[in-house]
């Protein structure tokens, strides 16, 4: 990826410029020192005269008023905030009419910022001040005063909160006059521009010791650059989040998110004073200090998948390149590309009016279909062999479900919503279920059936106990299986299902340290970066049968092959890609066996899955099946791998389950065996196996439950005695259970009756069982 | 010889007769002073037209000097620039290959990682093909 650059020969402007704003993807504004605002049309390449400024106007920063807020476009005429040297800020109007000029600060405005929905205007002065204006430019309140000039001033995601500079440090402070105030040491000389991403919630910083870094909001440094040659005059996240880029004398640079550079550029611009993305974040503007405005865009972009690489060289011109035979193909587009997505054989791109959809087969005949609004911010895909496959766009309107035939499926809607925020990591799509992080309430993840654009179920949203830092949906076996992945804030790792039927949903633990994941785009397999080493879960789900399987299903891949900090991009077929923290891509490969073991039992190959086990002679593979056979019930399978890997008790369980009477006591073993005593429990009373209720009690030594079953049935109250006395005398202790003591008064224990009545429950059970099962087999002749 | 009376009197006759008042000798030496004179005038004109020839080339070479002393110094000047620019064109370059630098690393890791995907999958392979 880098950066293509142009300049005009001459420079428009007589002197410097200082400020830059978009207006659309394709206008721009620029004002100098020379007095002039100049209009740049990209698509008529045309640079024309808006407006001449008093001569004692020299301005220094400009910012246009936000246009969509929370999704609806805004009625109010076009306007910006222009600053000055002259301690002013004038409000003025697309033709350039100056509507408003107030005065703000004693010596000159430095910044003046739009919050995220034009609702308040902040200004930083030389004098040290920052103050809160309204709309139409009325003093609000001075939020703070320092003694050194602010030099640059950022909104919060939120709006909620600004961060400025203060000399060498840099300040985050809420608006509410309570709210902590964060401060820290962030350069080693002064720092000159601030920049927060509503995104992805990071922040930039530039300063006089010729370095940027990143932080995250709680002010702990993700990335230092290297010294410089010159001072950082500024710095821009692109409006997605996902790149940045840095202005210094003759200097351009393109960074990811995490900090490292993706290409530098040397041009001669002089001082580059301001840098502005434009709303769709494919065009790159810069104020030059020698009177250049300088434009640039984002190419060389690489996607791949499986054996199709695809390289974005012109602005709309794309190359797919087959590695397998070299085969070369160019994608042609009428606008500029927005956003791509390439997965699960098919490419993806949103350019600024039109939606383009090719299949890998054929890259000839793309599906178009237009586009309600142009900035697509982020892409999805999910699939479901075949069919049905669908794509989730989301823009700064809304969330959008469409089919691969272009058809709109679905739109997903929720109070609140700001779609514009959305990233990768807050929204999951499978094929029949999205999944979104609530903004306003990081705990909430929000579930909407992809299909209907409805939320899940009974319309509650699944709510953790911690805030939600990433989220995952599987994305294979049937919907009512949907298994969804989060990361929260201390990094632990998270399973649940998705579509539960009434009872409360269980959320277990995978592992904890836990900072980057990804399923499998085939099987059910999960991966993440644990504490630097890759862990793969075979198979996750074993927790919601049998938890303390889950250490043996895994495979840990030694972290000395990562440097620090490795990011997974992908986990397709057997190769999971990561990014490392230096930008470098590795790969590593994961057995092929579990995914085919995923497979046999999804259709229920149970001896082609024992086979498989027995060929690879893999522990993990075996606990696997084990795991597997137990959720399916299917109880030979399951004996014969727990056999393999040693789990003796387990087999000795199974062979008990397989000798209950009674179609529903194994049920409610089974379920014992996975730990949820109360179902089992439940299951029996409902089948009127009070006797098997009880006794599941005693054996889990929950005796004021037996007791209480026996008595509430009276049935079987000289039996949990019997029971209990013998339990008491093993151990040698005394009675000291008030209700025992109260019922033993009265109830004889005789062992021999005891035993008897036992006997003569489990042949009743055994008698009804076959009876039951005679009628179902005559009823299914029949 | 006897006096002329005339001559006495202050009158003299010259070659052609005619009744003089100035001694001839002196009249001699006066035209012969007066041609002289004129010999001189003529001579010091054609000095100073020389003179004045010479001082317009030494003039035409002053400036002549001057520009190439003002050429000598933009060149010296230049000559500095060229060294100070070719300075900035070189911490320029630097940058640029430090740059490539990194992407090669990036690039170099890359590989290295793939080559071991490689020699996992053959490895897989040739126990695949073993075992059956």
């Amino acid at each position: 990826m880098r950066l293509k650059t142009s300049l005009l020969q001459e420079p428009k402007h007589k002197e410097l410029v200082s400020c830059v704003g978009w207006t659309s993807a394709d206008e721009l504004y620029s004002c100098s020192e020379d007095h002039q605002i100049l209009k740049w049309n990209l698509l008529t390449s045309e640079t024309n005269l808006v407006v001449k400024l008093p001569d004692d106007i020299y301005p220094i920063d400009l910012h246009w008023f936000p246009k969509t807020v929370g999704g609806k476009k805004q009625n109010q005429s076009e306007i910006f905030v222009l600053t000055s040297t002259d301690g002013k800020f004038h409000l003025t109007s697309k033709i350039g009419r100056v509507e408003k000029s107030v005065e703000a600060h004693k010596g000159a405005v430095l910044a003046g910022r739009w919050n995220y929905d034009g609702t308040a205007l902040i200004t930083a002065g030389e004098d040290g001040q920052i103050k809160i204006w309204s709309k139409s430019g009325m003093l609000r309140s001075t939020l703070a005063s320092q003694g050194s000039p602010v030099y640059s001033v950022a909104w919060g995601p939120d709006s909620d909160r600004i961060l400025y500079t203060s000399g060498r440090q840099l300040v985050i402070k809420p608006l509410q006059p309570s709210a902590k105030v964060i401060q820290w040491k962030a350069h080693d000389g002064v720092v000159l521009k601030v920049d927060w991403n509503s995104v992805n919630d990071l922040i930039l910083s530039g300063g006089e010791d010729c370095k940027y870094k990143v932080w995250d909001s709680f002010g702990r440094v993700l990335y230092s650059s290297s010294s410089h040659d010159y001072p950082v005059t500024s710095l821009s996240w692109a409006p997605d989040g996902e790149l940045f880029a840095v202005g210094s004398f003759n200097t351009l640079r393109l960074c990811d998110k995490t900090g490292w550079s993706y290409a530098l550029e040397k041009p001669n611009t002089g001082s580059v004073f301001s840098l502005a993305w434009s709303a769709d974040g494919t065009q790159l503007a810069g104020a030059c200090g020698n009177g250049h405005v300088i434009f640039a865009h984002v190419v060389e972009q690489h996607w791949e998948w499986k054996n199709f690489v695809i390289t974005l060289t012109k602005r709309r011109t794309m190359q797919v390149r087959n590695v397998m035979n070299d085969a070369v193909d160019v994608l042609e587009f009428r606008d500029r590309v927005i956003k791509t997505s390439l997965a699960y054989g098919h490419l993806v791109v949103a350019t600024s009016l039109q939606c383009y959809v090719y299949n890998s087969r054929n890259w000839n005949t793309p599906l178009i279909f237009d586009l309600k609004e142009g900035t697509v911010s982020l892409i999805l895909q999910a699939e479901k062999s075949p069919t049905p496959r669908h794509l989730l766009l989301v823009d700064g309107a809304g969330l959008y479900v469409f089919s691969y035939e272009g058809r709109l499926i679905s739109s997903p809607k929720f109070p609140g919503m700001r779609a514009d925020i959305l990233n990768a990591q807050g929204v999951s799509l499978s094929h029949d279920t999205i999944g979104i992080r609530d903004k306003s309430d990081e705990k909430v993840i929000l579930l909407f059936d992809a299909l209907s654009g409805k939320a899940l179920g009974d319309g509650k949203p699944l709510t953790h106990k911690l805030e939600v830092v990433e989220i995952a949906l599987d994305q294979s076996g049937p919907s009512n299986e949907r298994k969804i992945a989060l990361i929260d804030k201390n990094r632990d790792l998270y399973v649940t299902s998705v579509r539960h039927l009434g009872r409360e949903t269980k959320i277990c633990k995978l592992g904890s340290m836990v900072h980057s994941m990804a399923w499998n785009d085939a099987a059910n397999i999960l991966c993440g970066i644990q504490d630097n080493q890759l862990t793969v879960w075979y198979y996750p789900s074993v927790v919601f049968t049998d938890k303390e399987l889950l250490p043996t299903t895994l495979l840990i891949k030694d972290g000395s092959e990562f440097s620090r900090a490795p990011h997974i991009l992908s986990y397709v077929g057997t190769k999971v890609t990561l990014r490392q923290g230096d930008g470098s891509l590795v790969y590593s490969n994961i057995p092929p066996y579990p995914a085919l073991l995923h497979e046999y039992s999804a259709s229920a190959r149970w001896e082609d899955a024992l086979r498989l086990c027995r060929f690879a002679k893999d522990q993990s593979l075996w606990a696997c099946l084990a795991g597997m056979a137990m959720a399916h019930r299917e109880l030979t399978t399951a004996e014969m791998a727990y056999a393999a890997i040693g789990e003796l008790p387990r087999v000795q369980y199974i062979n008990f389950i397989k000798e209950q009477p009674s179609k529903e006591s194994s049920l409610a073993h089974m379920l014992m065996f996975s730990g949820q005593v109360q179902e089992a429990e439940a299951t029996l009373l409902q089948a009127g196996l009070i006797y098997q209720a009880i006794r599941v009690n005693i054996d889990l030594f929950n005796w004021e439950r037996a007791l209480e079953l026996a008595v509430k049935h009276k049935t079987h109250v000289d039996t949990v005695l019997a029971y209990r006395g013998k339990f008491l005398q093993k151990f040698g202790r005394e009675e000291t259970n008030k209700r025992f003591l109260q019922y033993s008064e009265g109830v004889e224990v005789d062992w021999e009756k005891v035993q008897a009545k036992i006997e003569m429950e489990l042949s009743n059970e055994r008698e009804k069982a076959a009876n039951s099962s005679v009628r179902s087999s005559v009823a299914s002749r029949r | 010889m006897a006096k002329d009376p005339l001559a006495e009197a202050g009158f003299y006759f010259d070659e052609l007769n005619k009744l003089r008042v100035l001694e001839p000798d002196v009249s001699q030496k006066t035209s012969e002073l007066k041609e002289e004179c004129k010999e001189f005038v003529d001579k010091i004109g054609q000095f100073q037209k020389i003179v004045g020839g010479l001082i317009e080339l030494v003039d035409e070479l002053a400036k002549e000097a001057e520009t190439e002393k003002m050429k000598a110094i933009g060149a010296r000047n230049l000559l500095k620039s060229v060294a100070k620019q070719r300075e900035a064109q070189q911490q320029q370059l630097q940058a640029l290959i430090a740059e490539k630098k990194m992407q090669l690393e990036r690039y170099r890791i890359e590989y290295e990682a793939l080559s071991k995907v490689e020699s996992e999958q053959n490895e897989f392979i040739d126990q695949f093909i073993l075992q059956k």
